[in-house]
């Protein structure tokens, strides 16, 4: 483990999505604590106000912090993303790890309906599961979970395929060993790797997917400092005061960049044919 | 033929070393390699996997990995200096005027392109032929090299060509430039062992014809005796010890060449002289294995396997020998129950004409040992878990682990260790251990040497034969090497195209009356020199 991560910083994709998501995660702990100002005071006299010594990255339409706000929403944004990818993660990993495993008929049916969920764009998919389940970030985070699945289980399969074919697990199977032995303990820690790398790639979605939905008023709802929600208001006043929706834009921009870094330098680290 | 290095080489190295930056420091793989190889000359390099053969050809080619270093030594072709040359330089140089022919001709040409493309291609960039010329050319290339209706070939794609006829390519390519000297890297090791024959016939009347100097590296002691003029056997980078085939082969100086002529399997020279037991572990009657199940739209696919009945007495070893896609393989996971099949299977005192009927009895007292211990241990495990499955499922102590592992001589602490941490040998030691901890009567081992150095092969084979004095335990053993099963095989069948066409006693397995397939294949494996 500590080799890998070795491995990954030595990587110069590894090392500066790293450091951002270090960054990232101090501001998820702190940042409500070291911001300079309550994110949701008011203050009319302050409305619009450019960048400066009084509000760092300027104040919005009602005069709230554009920086207090960026710094709370942290927490609101990240961790949903992140446990948004990591359910449709596991699931889709399971489902194709079980469909490689079963193969014949039942990975036919199996793919099939998979295939027949990806038909649908993932933030159709998502809007349709948000607007039956009714509006919230929890609901959300369901939403792009299960719209994640089916592209997981895909790329979950195709590894396992290979792995299916491995000595090993014929062993298992000619020693008559149970299905759940084979798929948990022999199959699915060998598939990890790759589906790790995805895993990174999709929060980065996941981040924007979120954003979307708020933008679209079906995710968090105000006056909630979410990143995707502060685009969504800033918008009417972009030609007045271009910070307030440049800043939580950056952000998005910024978080998305560093977990497709991790991505890329987990890629290289995890390739063990890279071994020098 | 002379033992003495030439007077004016084609190839000369010179106190050549390399190596190669790792993360921890770097690594000698070639040590101050000597070697030269004269006009019309063909040198054999011997080695065992990591002895460093491959990097030596690589770095004649000049084709390295961006980690190696060069560290001294001199590269020369004719005069020309190969350490010196830019890329322009190198392009004159590689294909040209050193050929070079690979280990599997299914990778070494590509899949996208007809075959004649490639050989037209080679000939107008060295040769400067036009397209119509090179086209003449190709053909007669590949007329040179005795393969039928060259026209029809080079419209084919690789695909479309069996590796025999594919490797041919491979060598009409690297002979068509006229070159002064080839590299042949492990030409056959890939093919079956008839069709690897005929290729060894063909190098050897193109040389006569040519008169071109090559370098024939192989793993194969006995292989290399038989086509170079010169040896020289390398070990870890070193090359230790140098002469004409005989001289190596019968009066080794050097203690590795020693053990490792002692290693290379003899069929004369029998390891087990005892008669097998009475009862039958096993039989298979009428058995043909399938693949894949009817599917929507599809038809059946072929059986891999027609009918074959065998049977496999208490503590014997019975041989399976064939070529690749002989369904000697097929018939292992038959048995398994990895692979559907039709017939029936005679065992542990039932009859089993499903492989859903495998119950724990049969599969305890059937176990199998794959052919690459790579893939067969589970990587993310642990040696200790991996023995404790089958101790779990057919009943044991975790206690007993210990002793499995010094069953087959590795010591105790190795249960903590992780597969990638051991090496060929090892992990196949592990493998068979995985195996006897279910006490079997009846062990499969399908090609479990096959990718082992020839020393390991010897150790391992004779671990296998102390486990059986031990246990009592029947082998059914499936190889292709035929000079390895007569060793130790008491009787050995003959399988071809799917076909069980011959069951003989060992000992009579060259008698006049075997089926021709068995002759064809005794006389593609000849016995070593000495």
């Amino acid at each position: 483990m500590t080799d890998l991560l070795r491995r990954l910083l030595r990587t110069p994709q590894g090392a500066i999505g790293s450091a951002l998501l270090v960054l990232l995660a101090l501001l998820c702990l702190l940042g409500p604590e070291l911001a300079p100002r309550d994110p949701e005071a008011i203050d009319f006299l302050g409305r619009f106000r450019p960048p400066g010594a009084q509000n760092w990255l300027g104040a919005d339409q009602l005069g709230r912090d554009v920086l207090s706000r960026l710094m709370t929403g942290a927490r609101s944004t990240i961790p949903l993303a992140l446990l948004a990818t990591l359910l449709g993660t596991l699931a889709g990993a399971v489902i194709g790890t079980l469909s490689a495993y079963l193969g014949g008929r039942w990975d036919e049916a199996i793919m099939r309906n998979v295939d027949a969920v990806m038909a649908i764009p993932g933030l159709l998919l998502a809007l349709l599961l948000v607007s039956s389940l009714g509006k919230g970030s929890l609901n959300a985070t369901l939403a792009i979970a299960i719209a994640f699945t089916p592209g997981m289980a895909r790329v979950t399969r195709s590894v396992a395929l290979n792995v299916r074919a491995q000595d090993y697990v014929k062993a298992a199977l000619a020693r008559g060993e149970r299905a759940s032995f084979i798929v948990l303990r022999e199959m699915l820690p060998n598939v990890v790797g790759p589906v790790v790398v995805e895993t990174t790639i999709r929060v980065a979605f996941a981040v924007m997917l979120f954003a979307t939905l708020s933008f679209l008023g079906l995710g968090a709802q105000p006056p909630a400092p979410e990143w995707g929600l502060m685009v969504a208001e800033a918008r009417r006043f972009v030609h007045q005061a271009p910070w307030i929706i440049l800043a939580p834009a950056l952000a998005i921009g910024v978080t998305a960049i560093a977990f497709n870094l991790l991505g890329d330098g987990l890629r290289d680290a995890l390739n063990p044919r890279d071994e020098r | 033929m002379t033992a003495a290095p030439p007077a004016s080489p084609v190839l000369a190295i010179e106190n050549y070393s390399l190596d190669y930056t790792l993360r921890h420091g770097t690594a000698r793989v070639l040590d101050g390699v000597n070697l030269a190889i004269g006009k019309g000359e063909v040198v054999g390099l011997v080695g065992e996997s990591g002895s460093g053969k491959s990097s030596l050809a690589w770095a004649i080619m000049r084709h390295l990995p961006r980690n190696a270093v060069e560290a001294s030594g001199r590269l020369s072709l004719g005069g020309l200096d190969l350490r010196g040359l830019d890329a322009k330089g190198l392009q004159a140089v590689r294909g040209k005027r050193i050929g070079m022919v690979f280990q599997d001709p299914s990778t070494a040409l590509n899949p996208t392109l007809r075959l004649g493309e490639q050989v037209i291609e080679v000939l107008m960039r060295h040769r400067g032929l036009g397209r119509a010329e090179a086209r003449d050319a190709a053909e007669a290339a590949l007329a040179e090299v005795e393969l039928r209706n060259p026209t029809a070939l080079m419209r084919r794609y690789p695909h479309e060509a069996s590796g025999g006829e594919k490797q041919r390519v491979v060598i009409a390519t690297a002979f068509a430039t006229a070159p002064e000297l080839i590299l042949f890297d492990e030409p056959t090791t890939a093919l079956d062992v008839i069709t690897g024959a005929r290729i060894l016939e063909l190098f050897a009347r193109l040389r006569e014809r040519t008169g071109v100097a090559a370098l024939y590296i192989s793993h194969d002691l006995g292989l290399v005796s038989r086509v170079a003029d010169r040896v020289s056997v390398l070990r870890q980078g070193r090359i230790v010890e140098e002469g004409a085939p005989e001289a190596v082969f019968l009066d080794p100086r050097h203690d590795y060449t020693r053990r490792l002529v002692a290693a290379v399997p003899r069929p004369h020279r029998r390891l087990v002289d005892d008669a097998a037991g009475g009862d039958t572990v096993l039989a298979a009657n009428g058995l043909s294995v399938r693949y894949g199940r009817r599917r929507l739209f599809r038809p059946p696919p072929p059986p891999a396997t027609k009918a074959v009945s065998l049977e496999v007495r208490a503590g014997e070893i019975l041989g399976v020998v064939g070529e690749s896609g002989s369904g000697k393989s097929s018939l292992a996971r038959g048995l398994t129950g990895l692979a559907e099949f039709d017939g029936g299977i005679h065992a542990t005192g039932r009859r089993l004409d499903h492989a859903r009927q495998m119950d724990k009895a049969y599969r305890r007292a059937v176990q199998i040992v794959f052919q690459h211990p790579d893939s067969s241990l589970n990587p993310r495990m642990r040696i200790g878990d991996i023995l404790a499955r089958p101790l779990k499922l057919y009943g044991g102590a975790l206690s007993d682990i210990p002793a499995l592992l010094e069953q087959v001589r590795l010591p105790a602490d190795y249960a903590r260790k992780y597969p990638h941490q051991l090496s060929g040998g090892e992990k196949q030691r592990v493998a068979i251990a995985r195996a006897f901890a279910a006490r079997p009567s009846l062990v499969i081992c399908d090609e479990i040497t096959a990718a082992l150095d020839v020393s390991v092969q010897a150790q391992v084979v004779e671990l296998l034969l102390a486990l059986r004095r031990q246990h009592g335990t029947a082998y059914l053993f499936i190889t292709h090497d035929l000079n390895l099963i007569r060793q130790i095989a008491h009787r050995i069948a003959v399988m071809q195209q799917g076909e069980l066409v011959d069951l003989r006693d060992a000992a009579a397995i060259d008698a006049p009356d075997a089926h021709p397939y068995t002759r064809a294949l005794i006389a593609a494996s000849p016995a070593p020199v000495g």
